[in-house]
């Protein structure tokens, strides 16, 4: 068969993961597994051809002509003809890491994590446990414009749950943290104590009653906010295929103009990418600027076909190809202080922390979840509550949020679309929002 | 398999015991962006997970490169050093389980010709109603395993599945469907793209409901995240001990509905990925978790059952990233009273949005609908604009008042549609 591409690359992931799992004081799993990843993608006459290879066939220093023959061939079903934006490619310095995990062994690294065991005990405690992961990475690009990258990542962190149970009622605290920063688990007792308090006080908290109220969101939750309701309709394979609310609202006030919203995969957060997994150089994207809606995050592919927005935001996981993603989301500061932000809700209910969310943004609607939350009376948190939600439509929530503060703060974690998972951050102040469906257990 | 002997000759004077296993896979696909195909894939790997005993304690590692197995050897028996031992009984010793594979359909090869056709069939199916398509996709996988240890244990086995999924979309309405078998009859991609044309179709101008009680129909894949969030951890044995599970010291106690029972039967006609052993080579069995509303057993693989003197159920499963056996289920079936469940007004819920949100332990959720509508007299009728759902899912066990007659098979469970009294809905008008 004859080859007439336009275009080719290849990124091959080889690497370790570390994983260490403590489970009510016993160590459960402490060890090494192996990886060795490769995707080969060819844009043919028509659409992509995509070749996976793992293991023996990965092991390749130079790309072998016969994959790319391959590529081509899966090529042959596609019945499009699809465009792609030539880009600047560049890789930024990965940051140095403090302290190496690769330089600590195993046998400390346990030590280290039944030492932060301990100060998770506590009265109605019946659940204790932690689990650490670390995933160092070389990642090798190479394209047919020429462009050749090397680089290695090494993620790590760790997780501590607590479960406290009394008179036939379990709670949970969960707490975590993940770095590209070196190894993040000396001195951490205080945050492993945090889940177990966490637990216990939720144990005596009342369900919450949902309901539109006002409601105050901390940074962490308001950063999972930003990425489920903004983000992910930003992302422009989604504008361009018709499933995002955000389709043609370009240049549109969509938001109070308190609120700019920024996808950065360069900053040296938990989602930093040193280049895309195209070869595109990653730079900072300003989705939202004063609530006009300004870009949308690209790949070659969706920055060619529908425009407005930046290339540099296509990432895969290893052996996958490379689909458009956030890295490190953020809403930017505003101006208010905390106190001055509980004391204009007045009365509402003020929600912390996350146990993720979710959107469907062709329909526009997004539902997350707080761990806890407190109710806010005269001005005031009062009472403690639990298992409280959040869901809206899109569009009209970004015009709700009427206050926003001044203490950023970013939050590492994981985030899932078509299949794969990929290391993200979110970000932002806390924000007051006049108008949230918010969701619990009880209604009146 | 010469591979596997050298790895258990390799490791015979370093450790007690050690387990193989080895598995292989090859697919091809084909992806819809709008109506037309975008993207041809083709992927192939293979990988080992060598597992190690030495007195009590479990090593284990893997790779995905079989020719490196000696690092993974070594790695596997670093780690036992650092795990903490348990009474460990032994690997299953061999047996002469019958090999045939439950889950293989030779038509099924990773042949180009065949996802195209795949993708003709959604696409003529997704015209029944007027909507667009978003994206698709549909893909064959031809995969197998060799599972072995050091007691002389080898099984093998291969399977094929086929897989499609279509996404449309009408003014603001989405529809979202998908379907999966080992058997190309059994796959229907032309009633996918019906199902997703008429939820994306018909969801339009959605009216908003008043927040109140009412009774709601979950279809399988509603029930089945609710499922997935809370009730199978709250089963399995190692949350159980681990004071991580609900249902702990409560064997022989009312948990639901007088009717309802909850089933892990393997062996079923309507599973995915049927198969005679488990994850760790035993012989997989039928265990009732949950029956006529009592709870009575808990979901064991081998280290949590010797760990804790229970019988093991043969609930391993390879699932997870790593490969190492983790505690599953095979086929969990829901069983309740079978009744017209579409006869009374209800709320119908087709997915839900955000389901993993719910506390796992204490099983409160309150998550937005996606795809409700009002249903009478026997049909879907009047789309609802949006709405909440909340309650909490060990209390929907209690709830459930009848279940459709006809099942879906989504992964490892087999659930019908579910009726559900007296649910909290927090609306928007």
């Amino acid at each position: 068969m004859p080859v007439s591409y336009r275009y080719y690359d290849a990124r091959r992931v080889t690497g370790e993961v570390t994983q260490i799992d403590i489970d009510n004081g016993r160590v459960e799993q402490a060890g090494t597994s192996f990886f060795d990843k490769a995707v080969i993608r060819v844009l043919g006459d028509k659409g992509w051809g995509i070749l996976s290879v793992s293991g023996e066939e990965a092991e390749f220093e130079d790309l072998p002509d016969s994959f790319i023959k391959e590529a081509y061939s899966a090529s042959q079903v596609t019945n499009i003809h699809i465009p792609i934006q030539k880009t600047p490619s560049m890789l930024h310095t990965v940051p140095a890491m403090k302290e190496n995990p690769a330089d600590v062994n195993l046998d400390e690294k346990v030590s280290i994590l039944l030492d932060m065991y301990k100060s998770t005990e506590g009265p109605d405690i019946v659940s204790r446990r932690i689990n650490y992961i670390e995933k160092d990475e070389k990642v090798t690009f190479s394209d047919c414009l020429g462009h050749s990258y090397t680089y290695n990542l090494c993620r790590c962190g760790f997780s501590v749950l607590s479960v406290a149970s009394r008179a036939g009622v379990v709670q949970m605290g969960y707490e975590r943290d993940h770095t590209i920063s070196g190894l993040n688990i000396r001195h951490r007792q205080d945050l492993a104590r945090e889940a177990t308090d966490r637990a216990i006080k939720l144990l005596d908290a009342k369900p919450a009653k949902g309901g539109v109220l006002k409601a105050v969101l901390d940074p962490e939750l308001a950063g999972v906010f930003a990425h489920e309701a903004v983000g992910h309709a930003s992302e422009g394979d989604l504008v361009k295929e018709g499933s995002s609310i955000l389709k043609g609202k370009i240049n549109e006030q969509i938001g109070t103009p308190l609120l700019t919203i920024i996808d950065d995969p360069s900053i040296p957060e938990f989602g930093f990418c040193p280049v895309d997994d195209e070869g595109t150089e990653t730079k900072q994207t300003r989705i939202i600027q004063k609530g006009v809606l300004k870009a949308y995050l690209h790949s070659k592919e969706t920055l060619a076909s529908i425009g407005d927005g930046d290339a540099g935001h296509c990432r895969g996981m290893p052996g996958v190809e490379p689909i458009v993603r956030m890295s490190n989301t953020f809403i930017e500061n505003g101006d208010s202080s905390y106190d001055e932000i509980i004391s204009e809700c007045k009365s509402g209910i003020l929600l912390k922390g996350s146990r993720g969310g979710q959107v469907d943004p062709g329909r526009g609607m997004f539902q997350f979840n707080a761990e806890y939350g407190y109710l806010i009376e005269n001005g005031e948190c009062t009472t403690m509550v639990r298992d409280v939600s959040l869901s809206g439509e899109i569009l009209q929530t970004l015009h709700t949020i009427s206050l926003i503060g001044n203490d950023l703060s970013f939050h590492p974690g994981y985030c899932g679309k078509g299949g794969q998972t990929v290391p993200v951050t979110d970000g932002s102040p806390h924000l007051l929002m006049d108008k949230a469906v918010v969701g619990g257990c009880e209604i009146d | 398999m010469r591979l596997i002997e050298d790895i258990l000759k390799a490791s015979k004077n370093l450790v007690d015991e050690t387990e193989v296993f080895f598995a292989h896979s090859e697919s091809i696909s084909a992806d819809l962006k709008q109506d037309k195909i975008a993207i041809g894939s083709k992927s192939k790997g293979s990988g080992i997970i060598i597992r190690v005993i030495k007195e009590g304690k479990i090593g284990v590692s893997c790779t995905d490169n079989p020719q490196t197995w000696k690092k993974c050897l070594d790695a596997a028996c670093a780690s036992v050093k650092y795990s903490d031992p348990l009474p460990w009984k032994g690997l299953p010793e061999p047996s002469d389980i019958d090999q045939t594979p439950l889950a293989y359909d030779k038509r099924i090869k990773t042949d180009p010709a065949l996802v195209i056709d795949l993708i003709e069939q959604l696409k003529s199916g997704s015209e029944t109603y007027k909507a667009d398509i978003t994206s698709g996709s549909a893909s064959a996988a031809v995969s197998g395993h060799t599972i072995a240890n050091s007691n002389g244990l080898i099984y093998s086995v291969t399977g094929t599945q086929v897989h499609v999924s279509l996404e449309m979309i009408s003014g603001q309405s989405t529809g979202y469907e998908s379907d999966v078998s080992w058997n190309l009859d059994k796959l229907n991609p032309s009633k996918t793209g019906e199902e997703a044309s008429f939820f994306a179709a018909k969801g339009q101008g959605g009216k908003e409901i008043e927040t109140g009680t009412y009774d709601v129909i979950l279809s399988p894949m509603a029930i089945s995240q609710l499922l997935d969030a809370a009730v199978i951890p709250a089963l399995s044995g190692r949350n159980v001990h681990t004071g991580r599970s609900v249902f702990a010291r409560k064997i022989g106690e009312k948990v639901a509905g007088e009717k309802i029972s909850l089933v892990d039967d393997p062996m079923d006609m309507r599973g995915i990925a049927n198969c005679t052993w488990d994850g760790e080579g035993m012989p997989i069995k039928k265990t009732s978790f949950i029956e006529n509303g009592v709870l009575r057993s808990f979901a064991y693989d081998l280290r949590t059952a010797y760990q804790y003197e229970k019988t093991p159920t043969a609930s391993a499963v390879r699932t997870g990233q790593s490969g190492a056996p983790a505690i599953g289920n095979h086929n969990l079936i829901l069983n309740g009273p079978e009744s017209d469940i579409y006869n009374d007004k209800a709320i119908f819920v087709h997915d839900l949005i955000g389901a993993h949100t719910a506390n796992p332990m204490s099983g409160d959720f309150s998550v937005e609908l996606s795809s409700p509508f009002f249903t009478y007299d026997g049909e879907l009728q009047d789309p609802i604009r949006t709405g909440m759902i909340s309650g909490n899912i060990f209390d929907v066990l209690y709830k459930i008042q009848g279940c459709g007659s006809e099942t879906r098979t989504l992964g490892s469970m087999i659930l019908p549609s579910v009726r559900l009294s007296d649910i909290s809905i927090i609306g928007r008008g």
